[in-house]
This record gives structure tokens, C-alpha cells and sequence, in this order.
């Protein structure tokens, strides 16, 4: 799962990267498809404004031609005095021309080449009627080659010119007559002419076959150029794209005179502009896009990763506990609030933790002082009886714990004395040391035997003990009258017995468990016989397992050492005394567990009263 | 304190480093409390524990009381330290000592 996650810049990084190769692809695609549009409608464009020019030129010459005729065939007409059909036919013969027409101030053809045309109206025709404007002023007035009126199968190109005694006279031929006169012009009318760098012009007659070619194949067909000559299929001035010597180009034809114009341009000429535009327009693109990625990446980054990276470090300060640092990122508006809010959020929580420090506080003091008040605390507590002498003390350490001590009389003569100490710290461990407590003092003093005492305590204390605590518990019973004691040693430390002689020893006994750690125990007891004199001392394990700065424990050694140096103290005496060594052990290492201590001196019954 | 776990099938290997007590007993307890289920055999192995505190006892009296009812518990290379206290707060008593 922690594999799988990414870093955000990583993230951004990857979706910048993406977005902007496909942006770049997008632009460099449609840039691709626009320039190619466009440098083909500029090749179209020159193709079409090259047959315009070669159209013109044919036509101005094909058009001089003819009325420089009609012109000649006026003269004569004019000359002679007679116009008629004999005439006529002379004339056609002499000019080489096709028909000739004498038109009256009417409109109506009143001689002509062919008998039939007699009387028609030039009117009559859309072709023939454009002849008019001659009869309206115009002196010379001449057609394209076109389909005449009476015949849409023929094709012929007229000519007409003012006759000065009225009337015009129309001259027309077919195109083979003109183009003859002609051809010699349209030849070098392709071999200078360039489309573009190399394009070119090529002229066919209307059987296919070239009459003008940069490449010198006048006279054969159009096919050796690899035009497909089927003008049929392509409309004129419509583009299409064929393979002209082997190169693909783009083609345009359009006829005029008779004539077919061609003019082709190779496309990869065409493209030539587009590629370099493309390239050109790329190279900027990829720098463009390039620092667009590096800015923005950069900024994303010094804006909010790295900002992210030092609210976060601040943060983990703060989740180790140091709850005194500020997170402090004031680079935007947005981190200012942020770190204004986690600022505020840490404020209140430490208010709520000093608050319930507090209040935690007062309750263990709180604790402790019930705890401390259960215990007997008023010394020596029987001033009338001399016959034994009896302190106990108890230091807590800071944290509420279980220790306690406890004495007192079960019957006129026998003293009950103990030191327990419950497993665990806290308020769990007092309340079980209360419960221990009065259970132990109850069973005590109903009379019980002291075996008993623990036997049935241990029962009480295992019933309702989910938490799994145990107390370890020495408890004696005293005879005041002869000084032996019996006891019960629950897994506690064995007490120490100082000697009227000045020696110490333990008392060792063979230990019982725990009391509480397991239903259905049998305690037994053990007897020791006090000497006069003799002083018994019982503690807990926080007087020899206090601890020093190297982490040495106090020990059972240094306890025995300082009690068998004590001499001529009363029971008071000897619990300050090794209270103040285990201080000057440990020295500034606070305490870590309860230090309670139990001193009991046996006098004897002769000093009684 | 290292808490070092061994599981073999149904039996349960801990090996304890160091101190436990008030401090450390509570993980030891949490650890138990997770891998205790269908034990049979639990053993643990004090040759490397240096102290062991009233807490520490009981998290090991806890856990001979779950493993009565589930198998059987075996202390193993219990120092001279450790036997002392085992025998003065007589839970040497109630222990399976090897």
C-alpha cells in the first residue's frame, strides 16, 4: 500500500507532462492540417491565376487574328459593288475562312457563304444577336470560339467589321483554320511561362495532342505526360491531382480557343512552404512548451509542495509531543490560513491538556490524601504499652501507587502488623490496596487464624479481580507477652531483624504466592521468637529497588549495612535514617515507586508499666 | 526492552531482552494479548531479561492464567535475579520453571 503512493509533485509531474506532449500533439496536428490546406488552396490559387494569364494571352491573339481578317474581307467588300454569293465564296477561298456573312442595317443576313443563311435574323440567335452592338455604333466586334446558334454540335469563332455602306459583314472559321495562324504564339506562350518554381503549362488541341510542353513533346498525345485526357470527369478551374513526368502534382485545366490549358505544380513543392511553417512553428512550440512545463512545475512545487513538506515537518514536532511549535508557512494567503488554523487547533489543545492535566492533578492528590488518611498516622499509637515500641511510614512517588502498611490489635494481647504492596501504579492500584486493606484488617480481627486470614482474603480478592492484580502482602502476629510472632509471608520481601547483639538477619520463610494472583491457594504460616530487644524492620520493594543515576539499584546489601551501623535509635530513628541513606543514593533521580517501611522493637514484657 | 516472537505451529516462543516493568510491561501485555489465540505451548525465554518488576509478574501471572485453560506455560533460563523473585513472591510456586 505505502509502495503505491506517490509523491504530489511526482503526480503533477506525470499529468503535467501528459497534458502538455498532448497539447503539443493537438497544436502540431491541426497546425499539420491548416498549413496543408492552406498551401494547397495558394497552389490552387497560382495554378488558376497562370491559365488565366495563358487564357488571355490566347485569346488577345486568336481575337487580332480573326479581325485582322475581317478587317481585309471588309475592304474588299467595300470595293466591290456587287455582294453577292459568288463573291463571297472567292473571298472564302482567298482568306481561307469558313463562312462569310453580309448582315443589312436590319439585322437580316442578306448574303452569305452558305444560301440558307439568307434572310435570317441575327436576332434570332443568343449567339448571333450578340453581333448587334455592331448596328449600335460599335465598329469591330469579335467572339470567343464557341457553339454557333444554328448548330450547338459546331463550334466556330466569328468576327464582324462596320461595312461602310451599312450593315456588317461577319466573318467566322473552325478552330483548326486559327489555330494554325496562331499556334506558332501559343507555342512560346508555355516555354517561358513557370507555375511556382516548377510548374508548368501544357497546351492540347482538342484531339489530345500537345501543341506547347516545357519538355518538348509537341505533336504527341497528352497521355505521355500522364494527364489522363477525359476532361469530362474534372469540370474547369476545379483542381485534381495527377502524376505529371512521374511527380504528383496538382492540376487544373480549363479550354479556351480550342484549346486545352493544363497547368500543373508538383505537390511536394506545394508543401514545401507547409513543412517549413510546421517545422518552424514546431521548434517554437517545443520551447514554448517546454518552459510552460519547467514554470509551472517549478512553481507548483516552491507554491505548495514544498510548502506542504514544511507545514508537515512542523507537524510531525507537534504529533511527537513538542507541543510548543508553530507551524510558520506565510509564502500565500492559503498557508497563512493554514498555519494560522493548525497554530489555533494546537492552542486549544494544549488549553485542554493543561486543564486536564490539572484536574488529573488535584484528583490524584486527592487520592493520595484518602489513601494516606486510611493509614494510621498518629506515633507512637499506644503510649500506655511499653512493652513494644511501633513506627511505620509511607513516601509516595508522584504517581498514586499501592503500598501500604497497617497495624493493630486483633485481641488484648496480640498485635497485627503488616507492609503490602500491590502490583501496578495508578488509581487501579489504590483502590485495590483499599479493597486488600480492609478485607485483611476485617478478617483479622473477626478472630480468624492467620492462615485463614489469607486463605479466605484470597478468595474474596481473586472473586472480583478482572483486572488481574495481585498484592503481596507480610503480615505478623505478634504475642505482646512473649515476643513470637507468627506470619504469613505473601510473595513480599522478607523483613529484617536486627539483633540486641547489633546483627541482622532476614527472616527468611518459605514464601507464599501472591495474594489475589490465584483462586484456591493455601497460605502457611511461619513463627519467629522476638528476643527483648530485637527490632523487626519491614519495607517494600521501593526502598531496595530505588535507584541511582547509573541506573544501580539501593539493594538488600546496602539496607542490611545501614541497619546493623544504626545503634541506640528508637524505631522512629531507624526509619528516618535509611529513609535519608536511600535519599543520598539516589540523589536528584526522582522517585519512582512508593517507599513504605514498617519498624517494630520488641521491649519485652518486664518493662511493662 | 526487545520482545522477540517465534511461532511454530501451536507453540509460542518469547524471548525478552532487557527490563521488564512498569514501563515495558504493557507492551508485553498487548503482544500476548494478540498472539495468544490457539497457543498451546507458550514458553519464554528469560536468558537475556535483566530485571523483572511487579508488572512484569503480572503480565506472566495473566498469561499462565490464559495458557491453564488453552495448554501449558514453561519459563525458561531464568537468571539468578529472576529465580530470587520468583521465590520470595512465590510464584515459583505456580510457574513451570526449566
Amino acid at each position: 500500500m505505502k509502495n503505491k503512493k506517490q509523491k504530489i509533485s511526482g503526480i503533477f509531474r506525470q499529468w503535467l507532462l501528459v497534458l502538455v506532449i498532448v497539447a503539443f500533439l493537438a497544436t502540431t496536428v491541426f497546425l499539420w492540417v491548416f498549413q496543408t490546406q492552406l498551401s494547397k488552396n495558394n497552389a490552387v490559387q497560382l495554378l488558376s491565376l497562370n491559365i488565366s494569364d495563358v487564357k488571355e494571352d490566347i485569346i488577345d491573339a486568336s481575337d487580332k487574328n480573326l479581325l485582322k481578317l475581317s478587317y481585309q474581307i471588309a475592304d474588299e467588300l467595300n470595293k466591290s459593288e456587287n455582294i453577292n454569293s459568288e463573291l463571297l465564296a472567292e473571298l472564302t477561298q482567298k482568306y481561307d475562312v469558313t463562312e462569310i456573312n453580309c448582315v443589312n442595317n436590319a439585322g437580316i443576313i442578306i448574303a452569305s457563304t452558305y444560301p440558307y443563311f439568307l434572310n435570317y435574323d441575327m436576332r434570332s440567335g443568343v449567339q448571333s444577336a450578340e453581333f448587334m452592338v455592331l448596328l449600335s455604333g460599335e465598329k469591330e466586334y469579335v467572339q470567343s470560339y464557341q457553339p454557333v446558334s444554328y448548330d450547338a454540335s459546331i463550334s466556330r469563332k466569328y468576327g464582324g467589321v462596320v461595312l461602310e455602306n451599312g450593315g456588317f459583314v461577319q466573318v467566322g472559321y473552325g478552330a483548326e483554320r486559327f489555330q494554325k495562324d496562331i499556334d506558332e504564339f501559343v507555342i512560346g506562350v508555355t516555354h517561358n511561362r513557370h507555375v511556382g518554381e516548377n510548374g508548368s503549362i501544357i497546351i492540347v488541341d482538342e484531339k489530345g495532342n500537345i501543341i506547347s510542353d516545357r519538355y518538348g513533346n509537341e505533336g504527341q498525345n497528352i497521355g505521355v505526360t500522364g494527364i489522363c485526357f477525359d476532361t469530362s470527369e474534372v469540370p474547369e478551374r476545379q483542381n485534381f491531382t495527377a502524376k505529371v513526368y512521374g511527380e504528383s502534382c496538382f492540376c487544373m485545366h480549363q479550354v479556351t480557343e480550342g484549346y486545352h490549358i493544363f497547368a500543373v505544380m508538383p505537390k511536394i513543392e506545394a508543401a514545401l512552404s507547409r513543412n517549413v511553417s510546421v517545422c518552424i512553428t514546431t521548434i517554437m512550440q517545443l520551447i514554448v512548451f517546454a518552459s510552460l512545463f519547467i514554470v509551472i512545475f517549478y512553481l507548483v512545487k516552491r507554491l505548495v509542495v514544498d510548502n506542504i513538506y514544511r507545514v508537515n515537518e512542523s507537524l510531525s514536532d507537534i504529533t511527537a509531543g513538542n507541543l510548543n511549535t508553530t507551524v510558520d508557512v506565510r509564502s500565500s494567503i492559503e498557508f497563512d490560513a493554514l498555519s494560522n488554523d493548525i497554530n489555533a487547533t494546537v492552542n486549544t489543545l494544549k488549553k485542554y491538556i493543561s486543564e486536564a492535566e490539572a484536574r488529573i492533578d488535584a484528583e490524584l492528590a486527592f487520592a493520595k490524601a484518602i489513601q494516606h488518611s486510611a493509614l494510621p498516622s498518629v506515633f507512637p499509637p499506644y503510649p500506655n504499652r511499653n512493652e513494644f515500641e511501633i513506627s511505620a511510614a509511607m513516601y509516595t512517588a508522584k504517581e498514586v501507587g499501592g503500598d501500604f502498611y497497617d497495624f493493630y490489635f486483633v485481641d488484648e494481647d496480640t498485635l497485627a502488623f503488616l507492609v503490602a504492596d500491590v502490583s501496578g501504579k495508578g488509581i487501579p492500584a489504590a483502590m485495590f490496596m483499599m479493597t486488600s486493606k480492609t478485607l485483611l484488617k476485617s478478617y483479622a480481627e473477626s478472630g480468624m487464624d492467620i492462615e485463614q486470614v489469607f486463605t479466605t482474603a484470597n478468595e474474596k480478592l481473586c472473586e472480583s479481580n478482572d483486572a488481574g492484580m495481585f498484592v503481596t502482602v507480610w503480615m505478623g502476629f505478634l504475642d505482646t507477652k512473649t515476643g513470637m510472632i507468627s506470619f504469613v509471608n505473601a510473595g513480599h520481601n522478607p523483613p529484617v531483624i536486627k539483633h540486641i547483639d547489633g546483627s541482622v538477619t532476614t527472616l527468611k520463610s518459605r514464601a507464599n504466592f501472591v495474594l489475589a494472583g490465584m483462586e484456591g491457594i493455601r497460605y502457611s504460616k511461619n513463627e519467629y521468637q522476638l528476643e527483648k530487644g530485637d527490632v523487626i524492620y519491614l519495607y517494600t520493594d521501593g526502598v531496595t529497588e530505588a535507584m541511582d543515576i547509573q541506573n544501580e539499584l539501593y539493594g538488600e546489601s546496602r539496607l542490611l549495612d545501614v541497619l546493623q551501623k544504626i545503634e541506640n535509635l528508637d524505631t522512629r530513628g531507624i526509619c528516618d535514617e535509611i529513609k535519608n541513606d536511600v535519599d543520598s543514593f539516589v540523589g536528584e533521580v526522582p522517585q519512582f515507586d512508593d517507599i513504605t517501611m514498617l519498624c517494630f522493637k520488641f521491649n519485652g514484657e518486664g518493662e511493662a508499666e | 526492552m526487545n520482545i522477540n516472537k517465534a511461532i511454530n505451529e501451536r507453540e509460542l516462543i518469547i524471548a525478552l531482552e532487557g527490563r521488564l516493568d512498569t514501563a515495558t510491561a504493557p507492551e508485553l501485555e498487548a503482544k500476548l494479548n494478540q498472539s495468544l489465540n490457539g497457543i498451546e505451548k507458550l514458553v519464554f525465554d528469560f536468558a537475556a531479561l535483566d530485571y523483572l518488576s511487579s508488572a512484569g509478574l503480572r503480565v506472566l501471572l495473566s498469561a499462565q492464567k490464559t495458557m491453564n485453560k488453552q495448554g501449558k506455560m514453561i519459563v525458561r533460563n531464568v537468571n539468578e535475579t529472576i529465580s530470587e523473585i520468583f521465590e520470595v513472591t512465590g510464584f515459583s510456586n505456580i510457574l513451570t520453571i526449566e
